[in-house]
């Protein structure tokens, strides 16, 4: 085409892609070599971070909460789904409710959350009342506290994957269910035989987007429990940054979850190409 | 339009669960809105008693009246509402930058797409803690303007914006842009034009998103703006420290925006939702 138009399109991937690399790129590479760094080129930042049992701790619960609170949010959405696009329609007020813990900032949301889960919160309120004991929803290194956190994880999200699977109900043709209603097929025969099976694209497409979103969780943690109470890499890191004033090892910790969520990322996509997924479900 | 997928046998039990789980849903999202209007417009030693008061005995609007007077919480609504703005406009601009080159090549369609999934694997605290570095060593760390975060922000939600963009370009027919190129017309006096005010809703709804983005995000809030707070780190501050009935005001002052988009949106509020949830 003319030069002219080839020069403006040039120009318009270089401005927003030059902004991107210096407020994105440059850090985090800066940050990579910042890592291998301790009064020179060392291994330091790492063995400290190795040696450190909490760092484990906080690789473990970053494994166990994402793929506890992914399995949550899909159960969840999926019903919600379901309900949603099944006839008849529920009123508008279920679906914006539906869609709320989503729609609201997260940090209103986990407000939310604490003032539910605290040790005088209402939810021990209501078990009181009901006869029962108050439990210690955010007590630090109780396996309690880890589904806590989860629970209020899937909480957030679930609207996301609740509107991923609506979206592949809704691409499902009515003639495929009226056949196998003339077969005689009965729902949960409808639900088991069809809706799954041609539901499976968007599920894995649910499970790639959230799963990845997942592995980043840092507020949830931070805001229910503080940093040390359920430990997660990003607030590990955020802990060695302003409390352990070691920004190195802060920064080989989220080394190893840039690590983490690159590797699990490209396995999952490699996955979804697999399956035949679009690359951005929509 | 929207296929029934599921058809349930109408009546008896099924009717029962059905409106039992629509309450369940509504119960879910008012219940723990009551609660937190409720401890807005109560004096604190209701929202510290035990066993908690479910109903207010006493009202008072000093909670909300606070959020307009303490000159910390103005502050932080000024500097949250100035960055969501700029954030706003520029990322629009680049995204529309970014989703106009894309669509008009065919490289950048492929190669473009690629780079915007992969930004979503870099993840916030590996990029915050060295750009707070940087941010100290330029001057941009913590600044009463927020504009560190503002930048910031801006790079967050282009990728967004890119997205959004990108279709409403690719809709465009070229005959549009090759009749024009023929009257002699350069091809950036096409571009805002010709093409920009075709986009016009896509540009709204790409502002809007980024706006939300900026005013909802708090991880790298948290990090660079430590003592010049905007609303989210404010909001964290207070959660922590324990000042319920300011942490409540400011967190349903927080809400109204999200509230404007979900009622006045509800039409487009599916698409919005999803491209949001991409950021």
């Amino acid at each position: 085409m003319d030069r002219a138009s080839r020069n403006l399109r040039i120009l318009f991937v270089a401005v927003p892609g030059a902004f991107m690399a210096a407020v994105m790129l440059v850090p985090a590479f800066g940050g990579l070599v910042l890592s291998f760094n301790r009064c020179g080129p060392s291994l330091g930042n790492y063995a400290l971070l190795f040696a450190d049992p909490m760092f484990w701790r906080a690789l473990a619960n970053n494994l166990v909460i994402p793929a506890g609170s992914l399995g949550l949010e899909l159960a969840l959405g999926l019903l919600l789904a379901l309900y949603l696009t099944a006839r008849p329609k529920p009123p508008a007020v279920v679906e914006i409710a539906a869609v709320l813990p989503f729609a609201i900032p997260e940090i209103v949301l986990l407000t939310l959350a604490r003032y539910l889960f605290m040790p005088r919160g209402y939810v021990n309120a209501a078990l009181v009342e009901a006869g029962f004991h108050p439990l210690g929803w955010l007590l630090p290194n109780h396996a309690l506290a880890l589904a806590t956190v989860i629970t209020v994880d899937a909480w957030h999200v679930t609207p996301v994957v609740m509107l991923i699977l609506m979206g592949g109900l809704q691409s499902i043709a009515p003639e495929i269910y009226e056949a196998a209603a003339l077969d005689g097929a009965g729902t949960f025969a409808t639900f088991r035989h069809i809706t799954l099976p041609l539901l499976f694209p968007s599920i894995v497409a649910a499970v790639v987007l959230r799963g990845v979103d997942a592995l980043r969780i840092f507020s949830t943690t931070l805001v229910l429990t503080g940093a040390e109470g359920v430990p997660v890499l990003s607030t590990y890191a955020y802990q060695q940054w302003t409390d352990a004033q070691q920004p190195r090892v802060a920064m080989a910790a989220s080394v190893i979850l840039a690590l983490a969520i690159t590797v699990i990322g490209l396995a999952a996509a490699s996955a979804m190409r697999r399956f035949g997924a679009a690359e951005a479900p929509r | 339009m929207s296929q029934r997928a599921v058809s349930m046998p109408h009546g008896g039990w099924t009717a029962f669960i059905r409106r039992m789980a629509a309450l369940a849903i509504v119960l879910s999202a008012a219940i723990p809105i009551y609660l937190l209007v409720k401890q807005a417009v109560t004096p604190e030693i209701e929202s510290f008693a035990w066993p908690p008061l479910w109903l207010p005995r006493r009202i008072t609007g000093a909670h909300l009246e606070s959020v307009f007077t303490v000159g910390e919480l103005r502050l932080a609504i000024s500097r949250s509402i100035a960055t969501a703005l700029v954030c706003g406009v520029s990322a629009t601009v680049m995204g529309a930058m970014m989703g106009y080159a894309m669509a008009r090549s065919r490289w950048g369609r492929r190669t473009g797409m690629s780079a915007i999934t992969a930004t979503r694997l870099l993840p916030m605290i590996a990029v915050a803690l060295p750009l707070a570095l940087a941010f100290i060593a330029m001057g941009l760390y913590d600044r009463p303007s927020a504009i560190g975060l503002a930048l910031v922000h801006t790079a967050l939600a282009l990728p967004m914006t890119a997205l959004v963009l990108f279709p409403a370009f690719l809709a465009i027919p070229l005959e549009l842009e090759e009749a024009a190129l023929l009257d002699g017309a350069s091809p950036l006096r096409i571009f805002i034009a010709i093409d920009l005010p075709l986009v016009r809703g896509a540009l709204a709804a790409a502002f809007i998103l980024s706006f939300i983005l900026s005013w909802d995000e708090f991880g790298f809030a948290v990090l660079l703006q430590v003592t010049n707070r905007t609303l989210p780190p404010l909001l964290y501050y207070y959660t922590v420290f324990g000042d319920v009935g300011a942490a409540s005001a400011l967190a349903l002052l927080m809400m109204i925006p999200a509230i404007c988009v979900v009622v006045a949106l509800r039409p487009m509020l599916r698409g919005a939702l999803m491209a949001g949830s991409l950021r």
